[in-house]
């Protein structure tokens, strides 16, 4: 009996383990063309539907999209829901296929859309709405979100690096060159007292990126091709070095603890900066890059980062006409009032800068001005696998004093690596 | 009935066994068939087999590269190996002494490094420890008059940097490890060898050691394993994305890691991660001989 009990309870455990490899019989119907909710004649009530938003940023920015769109939605019993996923492009990668888990949406800055398009999990904007709400939007914007000519980010703000001040510690004037800038920071740094003119993350290649591009170079080019050995690269990653000499360590931490603390009077970095300054009772103001001219007579052209949102082919199935409702409500040009009244953020809507607040900010004024020389990131695929190569050129360079052509062709070599590695 | 005896052994087992083959055996064998397929962003969902193709490539990152960081590794591990046993084993000790007071809470105080989540323990080093401006190390230097220091910056001192911060993290499970077999030590003997007038050294070399060696053993083994495919100490430290300090120190996992996991290939980094598995494996029977001849 005993016997019998035990081998029964074997059998119980071992169905159990394998419960969960079930197949639901709702995922066996076509993802793309399976039935539409929109279907539903007009006198149909409607159900409710709740569209899916995966993100990785400030969740005050993705609170503000969402009060806003679903303000426009209620009508239709459509709820927008932001889940913030660390490292999220990663987890879209393991889930971005799989209708069970998968958003309906993702929002996140440009620079990964090749890498998801290549992984095939992305529908175009065309398949769920008229790309006319676009109409409006920053043409930079518009295009970053392109691959192949095919639109795919529905861009909703952009950001870009400026110059953030500390009223109270800033001597004069914002220098116009940056050679006057390397000046300032020579007569007004004292390492060894902890208090520094500027700081920036010196060794990162977002943020290194108004040198290298204000220099002509480049990091990889539309075609994928590495250009870290490119002269101009390394002339700029040469002239960044005394900088970085200037900076303190330069990672992420340490640069935004020692404005916050008020011993660095000034930062290189972005509106995603400005809450962390704010609470720290900093009275700062902003300058462009771009008016800051480099020896070549180039403004600073840091990268810009648009951010937007993308449609995972899996939500098609069943919300197609509710992502379309979304997506419409995310491109009003009152998503970029809100955003850039609550946040900071500079609207991919063009229409957002008729509002008068909007225009009137200064951080945003100073983004849009910096636009003019910004480049957006690459968003191609292989920029997935640069972050790393150019990185640790830049490291080589300013901190372990590594000769700048050697650190470039090493560099070189192991992005080229990379790259082929990909296919 | 013999032949019935044969099977209903494994028939009991058949749930262990199934848990065992999920949780452990599938990963390998799954990692394995990925290996054998050309699985990358650009055939994500319509990849095929290609054969032994990921293999050829992956030989080709076990170059000079690999070889100095497998290099490192080994002296990574002896190192970690040599004071942790060590220090583990006096740590024990004084916990142990005769009329030690308030044993038991210094042996829980030790205990928290092991029960902090690695990632925070790394990042309350890196930031509050090791830090150029904030880190408590520097701050010390500072009010002694010395230049701040980075202590992750090259090779030599970031090695000894995360070794420190290794040994904070694993010290606590040798420790205790060594303190339970301490426990099981027949006090009798230690009295006999007081009564013929033998020394605190030739106590614990003569008794003390023979007797926990059986019983500290697995847990080295086991320890072993783990400082040898460190990976999360040396990356977070020194590699991650907008915190490369300058050195460069690599052991096998964060090198492989470094040039076959950054191109989103999973046919070539699964190819990587199996020739790494088998390198593990080596590595396992040797200590496992070494450790039965002993």
């Amino acid at each position: 009996m005993k016997k019998g009990i035990a081998l029964l309870l074997a059998l119980a455990l071992c169905l159990g383990a394998l419960a969960g490899c079930s197949q639901p019989q709702s995922q066996a119907s076509d993802p793309v063309t399976g039935p539409s909710q929109g279907a539903d004649s007009p006198d149909t009530p409607k159900d409710p539907v709740t569209v899916t938003v995966w993100h990785d940023g400030d969740e005050g920015i993705m609170q503000t999209i969402a009060d806003q769109v679903n303000a426009q939605l209620a009508d239709d019993q459509i709820t927008v829901v932001f889940e913030k996923k660390t490292d999220m492009p990663n987890q879209l990668k393991l889930y971005g296929s799989d209708a069970a888990n998968a958003p309906d949406l993702y929002f996140y800055a440009h620079d990964v859309l090749g890498t998801f398009v290549a992984m095939d999990i992305l529908a175009p904007l065309s398949d769920v709405i008229d790309t006319s709400v676009l109409a409006d939007h920053l043409s930079m914007t518009v295009e970053a979100g392109q691959i192949g000519g095919t639109q795919y980010l529905l861009p909703v703000y952009f950001e870009t690096l400026v110059l953030l001040y500390n009223k109270a510690l800033w001597e004069g004037d914002i220098p116009g060159t940056t050679e006057e800038l390397y000046d300032y920071m020579v007569a007004h740094t004292d390492a060894a007292a902890g208090t520094y003119a500027v700081v920036n993350q010196h060794t990162g290649a977002y943020n290194v990126s108004p040198f290298i591009y204000g220099f002509g170079g480049y990091i990889i080019d539309e075609d994928g091709k590495p250009g870290l050995n490119d002269p101009k690269t390394i002339e700029a990653a040469e002239y960044n070095r005394k900088f970085g000499a200037l900076q303190a360590d330069g990672d992420y931490n340490t640069v935004t603890t020692l404005f916050n603390e008020g011993k660095a009077a000034a930062i290189i970095g972005g509106p995603w900066l400005v809450s962390g300054i704010e609470a720290a009772g900093i009275d700062y103001g902003v300058a462009s890059l771009s008016d800051i001219k480099l020896p070549n007579g180039n403004g600073l052209a840091p990268f810009s980062g648009i951010q937007g949102v993308g449609v995972l082919k899996t939500a098609l199935a069943d919300k197609k006409d509710a992502v379309a409702k979304v997506l419409t409500a995310m491109a009003s040009p009152e998503v970029g009032v809100d955003l850039a009244n609550k946040s900071g953020c500079a609207p991919a809507n063009n229409k957002s800068y008729d509002d008068p607040q909007v225009a009137s900010n200064e951080m945003i004024a100073v983004i849009q001005k910096t636009a003019s020389t910004a480049r957006p990131m690459p968003n191609i695929p292989e920029m997935n696998a640069m972050w790393g190569p150019a990185e640790a050129m830049l490291t080589a360079i300013n901190k372990n004093g590594a000769d700048p052509a050697q650190a470039a062709a090493d560099a070189q070599a192991a992005a080229e690596q990379a790259v082929a590695d990909m296919q | 009935m013999k032949q019935k005896l044969r099977w209903k052994p494994w028939l009991y087992c058949v749930p262990a066994l199934l848990l065992i083959l999920i949780v452990i055996a599938f990963p390998i064998v799954y990692t394995g068939w990925i290996s054998l397929t050309n699985m990358n962003l650009y055939h994500w969902a319509d990849y095929q087999v290609i054969g032994l193709d990921n293999y050829v490539r992956a030989l080709f990152k076990f170059d000079s590269g690999f070889l100095s960081a497998l290099a490192t590794t080994l002296v990574w591990t002896v190192f970690n190996m040599v004071i942790q046993i060590g220090a583990g084993f006096f740590i024990a000790l004084g916990l142990n002494a005769p009329g030690l007071k308030l044993s038991r809470v210094y042996k829980t105080l030790l205990m928290v490094p092991w029960a902090v989540p690695a990632y925070i323990s790394i990042l309350l080093w890196r930031v509050g420890m090791f830090n150029t401006e904030f880190g408590i190390l520097n701050k010390f230097l500072s009010v002694l008059g010395f230049d701040k220091v980075d202590f992750l910056a090259s090779n030599a001192i970031a090695f000894i940097s995360c070794m420190a911060l290794n040994l904070w993290m694993a010290l606590p499970f040798m420790i205790s490890t060594i303190d339970g077999a301490l426990q099981s030590v027949d006090t009798s003997l230690y009295e006999s060898a007081t009564l013929d007038g033998t020394g605190f050294w030739v106590r614990t070399w003569s008794i003390t050691v023979p007797a926990v060696r059986p019983i500290i053993a697995p847990a080295a083994v086991m320890t072993t394993f783990i400082t040898f495919k460190q990976f999360d100490i040396i990356y977070l430290l020194t590699q991650q994305r907008g915190y490369m300090t300058g050195a460069t120190l690599n052991t096998v996992i964060t090198y492989a890691h470094q040039n076959a996991f950054a191109s989103n290939n999973y046919g070539l980094s699964s190819a990587v991660s199996m020739l790494l598995f088998v390198v593990i494996i080596l590595f396992s029977i040797l200590t496992n001989r070494s450790l039965r001849e002993d």
